[in-house]
């Protein structure tokens, strides 16, 4: 009897430190991440609806444009996060903003910048705060946004809420500061506008869903409100009677959308993207937006993606083409991106993933280039290419 | 303001009908192609889109304001 008691005591002692020898191989690792994003696009695209020229002229622009986002993840705590782009145009309308800028079309550029702090908390929390400027020889702009999310145990749930605030100064940048507000040539004896000042608030609500094994839903509402200036001060407006305005729009709105998102895997290489939202806003805009992208993973590296876009919108209240607006009349506009219109763009993206590559510090994560046409009722018609990279980078901490 | 009646029947069909996936049958809703929200070159249709539309928002990183855009 006894010996049966020294065996199973010899037999649990054993487990038991084998138990802590198993464990003590299980080392507790902390990994630093770098994740680099680099974007490089060019768009062109050229029409005769120009708002410069009060609906009609050239809409001729070239935008060659460089994004760069680095997120730094000290361990799986926090991550900090930069982006920073720079976006050269070349627009033959703003060239008719006046006769200072002689050349042949009026080269501008963008730079825009964003460092945001994300932590993870508990329970599979998540909080983020963002702020970051933009600028544009037409507009100075200082962002900060705030969200929180949450992710349920098992996974198959998510949720988020986020504010983004913009605080956008549009008079023209002068030596790096901000001076007065650019009418058209002609209409600068007036001064049309006291204010100088935009404000935006967007509120947004993410949740998504994992259904089954192959397919995941997401919806996505919304709501931003802007107030201030919402009129571009250098747009011109012609009315019936001949004569020519600044344009003028009500200085709040209201916009309302509401996004979907429903993506599935067919097989083994094929998923199907789909995309649907409803916006509404009370400058008179109701629009619907329906998207198609079919991913396929024509080997274990490349995948093509043909997608396809269709949107179509009711034209804003305020909007009439050239020389129809009345004089009476309190708000008006002759941009075409507030007209009645539908659009279609269509495309293909082929996109690289490495494999294996992550026994290097550094490895890419993939290389995308995306091709897209895009054309709208009105006459106008775009071309964009896209190249996309995305580096990581592994070590751990000492 | 009348959203589609058939898109709200959609989300609540769908919201109601999903089904526990545990973790190692996760493989194709944790494929890349399956994220959600916008992906890689993406994100810079939507930036053209937010300056040739009067609609933004909805699901992308793009939001009123910021820009030289409506």
């Amino acid at each position: 009897m006894k010996k049966r008691y020294v065996v199973i005591g010899l037999l649990a002692s054993s487990l038991a430190f084998g138990q802590k020898g198993a464990d003590s191989v299980y080392l507790k690792r902390k990994l630093h991440r770098t994740d680099v994003q680099a974007l490089f696009s060019y768009y062109t695209q050229d029409n005769n609806h120009s708002a410069v020229t009060g609906g009609i002229g050239t809409e001729d622009l070239q935008v060659y444009a460089q994004d760069y986002s680095f997120t730094w993840s000290k361990d799986s705590i926090e991550d900090v996060s930069l982006e920073v782009g720079l976006d050269l145009i070349s627009s033959a309308s703003t060239d008719n903003i006046d006769d200072v800028f002689s050349s042949a079309s009026r080269s501008d550029f963008r730079i825009h910048t964003t460092l945001g702090y994300n932590r993870h908390l508990k329970n599979s929390w998540n909080v983020g705060l963002n702020s970051g400027i933009s600028a544009e020889s037409d507009y100075f702009s200082v962002g900060a946004g705030a969200s929180i999310s949450k992710q349920s145990e098992d996974q198959s749930k998510e949720w988020s809420l986020a504010l983004q605030t913009f605080f956008d100064d549009l008079r023209w940048l002068n030596a790096g500061k901000p001076r007065i507000l650019i009418y058209p040539e002609e209409l600068r004896d007036v001064e049309w506008f006291s204010i100088y000042k935009r404000n935006s608030y967007n509120l947004s609500f993410n949740f998504y869903q994992t259904l089954n094994r192959r397919m995941a839903f997401g919806i996505y509402p919304g709501v931003s409100y802007q107030h201030g200036l919402l009129s571009t001060p250098f747009h011109r407006v012609y009315f019936t009677d001949s004569s020519l305005k600044v344009e003028n729009l009500p200085q709040q709105r209201l916009k309302i959308p509401i996004g979907a998102q429903l993506n599935m895997f067919l097989g083994k290489m094929w998923v199907v993207r789909t995309y649907y939202r409803f916006y509404w806003d009370d400058f008179g805009i109701i629009a619907h937006t329906a998207e198609v992208e079919t991913p396929v993973k024509v080997s274990q590296k490349f995948t093509l993606s043909p997608f396809i876009r269709l949107y179509t919108q009711s034209g804003a209240n305020y909007f009439k083409p050239y020389a129809r607006h009345q004089p009476s009349q309190q708000y008006y506009s002759s941009d075409y991106d507030l007209s009645d219109f539908d659009s279609y763009k269509t495309g293909l993206s082929v996109r690289y993933t490495p494999l294996g590559g992550n026994h290097h510090p550094w490895f890419f994560n993939e290389i995308e280039l995306r091709y897209a046409w895009y054309t709208r009722s009105d006459g106008l018609l775009a071309n964009s290419i896209t190249a996309f990279i995305n580096l990581q980078s592994e070590w751990e901490k000492k | 303001m009348k959203p589609p009646i058939l898109f709200i029947l959609v989300i609540l069909l769908l919201t109601s009908s999903c089904v526990l996936v545990k973790p190692y049958q996760r493989v194709y809703v944790n494929d890349r192609e399956m994220k959600m929200g916008q992906l890689g070159a993406k994100r810079s249709d939507e930036n053209m889109q937010a300056y040739r539309e009067g609609a933004t928002g909805g699901g992308g990183k793009k939001n009123s304001g910021g820009c030289g855009c409506n």
